[in-house]
């Protein structure tokens, strides 16, 4: 019976071919705007490292003004960043089983002898345990030693898509490379990796891609790094040098730890505490009490990484998508009540209500499927052309490439929404028609 | 025949009600989307058109970063300054801590007296280090005062603490000094009391960040920006920008294998990176409403073609007992009219409700009557136009039809 309701479905939808485009149309529309924006908001408000939600803690302590919050919007939060001597300090636990302190920065990239022109590249200056914290996946080598932080020794991992660059993405473990034109050894080329939003530093740009170059964390000391992303202070300092700068209450260093029961999250609670109260006795500052470990998905919220402007774009893709749907109920109704004679002859002629609602809810089904597809299709479109509208300058297109990346999850959850959402659309048009008495259009015959 | 026949009309309707009701909650939904939308982009585009003080038309800038060990700053940037101040059709150059509305930059808390920082005294400005030349640069108006002089200009600096001299922003000298209108010479502090005084005031001038409400309050020091990277304003003649920028980039791009001349990129590109989302999100709203609003559209003409398709008799019939064609359109464009009036109000309910989400999201004043005057007024011309010709085919409709067994 089945293939026999497709093939009316299939000849009614032929007979007014400009209804039946005009359906379609519809339904691809409604669904195209919405898998576009919810493909944004998704890459916007994922928690990108979500199988380590429960371990992972981003730390922050407050050490701000004691005139008033780092946030004046969100006065219970500590600032989103810590100071160095602080950073320092805590990295000492040894409760944590990863533990990564760092920043953004930037350096230019040369190589001795070889025709590449020196290059300036984002840096991650950072401890060892950033790659296994955040299970960074490699291509060649690893991270670095303990004693490559502390030393600090001249080692370095760099993207794949720098190695490709540098050394057309051959295995580059152990050679050399200057960054500002100091020498460090190749020691890990790390892998394509694309968290979206970057949740381990959302302050310096949250849709841009991770940094090409890492560096263990004592070269801050050694080469001067200043920071090239967030830096804030509240206290007025006469800082004279790096030194004082290091020593100061400028916050610029993120820190992360990997906790992994309940027990090591209380003692390390415990562990921060302790040092804020050692800290305050010692007549550093008059905040109250304020440390905290935030799990990934807390902090992308606390961060505001979604803004206004997602949330509302969101809303108006689903009244769209609303729409598109009441539209095609209504011209299905049309299409289905136009039809109403043939179908009182199928009903005298002995075909019960329900046969004659699943026969409509077929031809609903091929224009549901047919507006799904296309309406993924036209989706990736419009992703494209997004890409087009977030790109200032092509030579310098930057995360937000991967925008138009539409991942399986979201594919899915698309043609879900598309199907559930036209057959919704048509169970009333076709259960209408069902009910019409055969009679009043035979007679009429 | 009465004039309007608003009863009758209203019984066919009601027979029909489903494909009505579904055509009139579009209409809401569209209206109250509609307003709504045109709210917002009306402040986006108010907030990208703001003046920016600056001659951003003329303005390029120029980053080169040292890297090499032995690299001399010091010689670098008074070489570069000189080879691009050299250059034809370049007005001014000069060295610049930061670029504004770039979304990068420093800013800092000052007050009008010594002592202690307080939050109420505190006012906080955009903080760019520049040399002599940098009001001819930027292309500000000096409304009060002079510019920096070259012998103030100081050498770079760690330190984060101010100069003793300063061209502030209206702006700035305004919220600091409430109750003057001088304000060349007057002395403000930072927060470590080091005493800061004004000897220019620019008419306006926008600083790094565009969401920021101190974006005016701008603060200008004179000294040389620290290394070794360097970031060169350069301001050219009218209309000959890229040329400029074309000159730049050869002679600057090799001229010293220590460093690495990033980029010479117009003032427009930071400006529109800066403006990005608030314009993309205009766009996004414009498109999607429109194509909304078209959609309803169709529904309204799908609406009015399947009324006129089913009662292709009783037209032929009010033709035959004496009907004119212009009664049968009027017919249609009331029946359709009551269904666009009706989604309306309901529209009205939806869209303040839409407004008051998005007044409270975006922190703005409540959605503006005038607007829901104005989406009604659009609403009902689209209805109108999308049933204008489902009703005339309808007049068309022969009174023989009537006679005829179909």
């Amino acid at each position: 019976m089945f293939g026999y309701y497709l093939e009316l479905a299939w000849r009614n939808l032929r007979r007014s071919p400009g209804l039946t485009a005009l359906m379609i149309g519809a339904v691809a529309l409604g669904i195209a705007v919405c898998v576009m924006t919810l493909t944004m908001y998704r890459a916007m408000s994922g928690n990108p490292i979500w199988w380590k939600n429960d371990v992972l803690y981003a730390v922050t302590m407050d050490f701000w003004d004691p005139q008033q919050p780092a946030d004046e919007d969100k006065p219970e939060l500590p600032p989103w960043q810590l100071t160095y001597r602080d950073a320092i300090a805590v990295y000492q636990s040894d409760i944590p089983t990863h533990k990564v302190i760092m920043h953004k920065a930037v350096g230019i990239i040369s190589v001795d002898g070889q025709q590449v022109k020196p290059e300036r590249a984002m840096t991650r200056v950072t401890t060892k345990d950033f790659f296994a914290a955040f299970d960074v996946p490699f291509q060649y080598g690893g991270t670095w030693t303990d004693s490559a932080d502390t030393g600090p020794e001249p080692v370095m991992v760099i993207s794949s898509k720098l190695n490709e660059k540098l050394f057309a993405g051959a295995n580059s473990v152990g050679k050399r490379v200057r960054w500002n034109d100091n020498e460090f050894r190749i020691v890990g080329v790390r892998d394509r990796w694309m968290p979206l939003p970057t949740f381990y530093d959302v302050n310096n740009g949250s849709l841009e891609e991770p940094e090409d170059v890492y560096l263990p964390f004592g070269w801050n000391a050694a080469l001067e790094i200043f920071s090239a992303g967030n830096n804030n202070g509240w206290k007025p300092e006469d800082i004279k040098n790096y030194q004082e700068y290091l020593a100061s209450e400028n916050i610029w260093i993120q820190m992360w730890v990997e906790l992994p029961d309940q027990a090591s999250h209380d003692r390390f609670k415990a562990f921060l505490d302790n040092y804020a109260q050692q800290q305050k006795n010692g007549g550093r500052h008059a905040r109250p009490l304020n440390n905290r470990l935030t799990r990934p998905d807390q902090w992308l919220i606390d961060n505001d990484v979604v803004g206004n402007d997602d949330r509302v774009l969101v809303g108006l893709a689903f009244a769209f998508l609303a729409v598109c749907l009441l539209n095609t109920v209504g011209l299905l109704l049309a299409k289905f009540l136009n039809g109403a004679p043939v179908t009182g002859v199928r009903r005298a002629l002995g075909a019960s209500r329900k046969q004659v609602f699943y026969q409509h809810l077929v031809e609903v089904g091929v224009i549901s499927s047919i507006g799904a597809l296309l309406g993924l299709a036209l989706g990736g479109l419009l992703l494209m052309g997004l890409r087009v509208l977030y790109t200032v300058d092509a030579t310098d297109a930057g995360g937000t490439q991967a925008l138009a990346h539409v991942d399986v999850t979201s594919v899915v959850t698309a043609l879900s929404l598309a199907f559930f959402a036209t057959i919704a659309a048509g169970l009333y048009p076709a259960w209408r028609i069902g009910r019409l008495p055969p009679a009043s259009y035979l007679k009429a015959q | 025949m009465t004039a309007w026949n608003i009863r009758p009309i209203a019984s066919a309707l009601w027979r029909n009600r489903t494909g009505a009701l579904l055509v009139a909650l579009q209409i809401a939904i569209g209206l109250a989307v509609l307003v709504n939308a045109v709210y917002v982009v009306k402040q986006r585009v108010e907030k990208i058109g703001r003046p920016t003080g600056m001659d951003t038309a003329n303005m390029i800038w120029v980053s080169s970063a040292g890297f090499a060990k032995d690299f001399d700053y010091d010689a670098s940037w008074r070489e570069d300054l000189a080879t691009i101040r050299g250059i034809p059709g370049v007005k001014a150059a000069s060295l610049m801590s930061s670029i504004p509305l770039s979304g990068g930059g420093s800013a800092s808390g000052f007050q009008a007296r010594p002592g202690e920082p307080t939050p109420g005294d505190n006012v906080d400005g955009n903080t760019y280090d520049v040399d002599e030349q940098a009001i001819a640069a930027l292309g500000v108006k000096l409304i009060a005062g002079r510019a920096f002089e070259p012998q103030e200009i100081l050498p770079p600096s760690e330190t984060y603490g101010e100069a003793p001299q300063a061209i502030v922003t209206k702006a700035f000298a305004q919220e600091l000094f409430p109750n003057d209108e001088n304000f060349v010479g007057k002395t403000f502090y930072n927060g470590l009391s080091e005493p800061t005084t004004i000897v220019g005031v620019i008419e306006h001038m926008h600083g790094a960040w565009v969401g920021w409400d101190d974006l005016g309050n701008v603060v200008l020091f004179p000294r040389i920006k620290r290394g070794p990277g360097a970031v060169y304003l350069v301001r050219s003649e009218p209309g000959r920008r890229d040329g400029v920028m074309r000159e730049i980039e050869e002679k600057l791009g090799d001229s010293n294998p220590d460093r690495l001349l990033r980029w010479v990129r117009p003032f427009d590109y930071f400006i529109n990176q800066s403006y990005l989302d608030d314009r993309n999100m205009a766009i996004f709203l414009v498109s999607v409403t429109s194509a909304l609003l078209a959609i309803t559209a169709l529904g309204i003409f799908g609406l009015a073609t399947f009324n006129v398709s089913t009662r292709i008799r009783q037209i032929g019939t009010r033709r035959a007992v004496g009907a004119r064609r212009m009664d049968i359109v009027r017919h249609f464009l009331v029946e359709n009219w009551m269904v666009t009036t009706a989604g309306v109000v309901a529209g009205c309910g939806g869209a303040l409700a839409v407004g008051y989400w998005i007044s409270v999201e975006y922190e703005l004043p409540r959605l503006d009557l005038y607007y829901l005057v104005g989406g009604v007024l659009t609403i009902w011309l689209i209805g109108l136009a999308a049933a204008l010709q489902p009703a005339r085919r309808a007049s068309a409709i022969s009174p023989a039809v009537a006679s005829r067994t179909v």
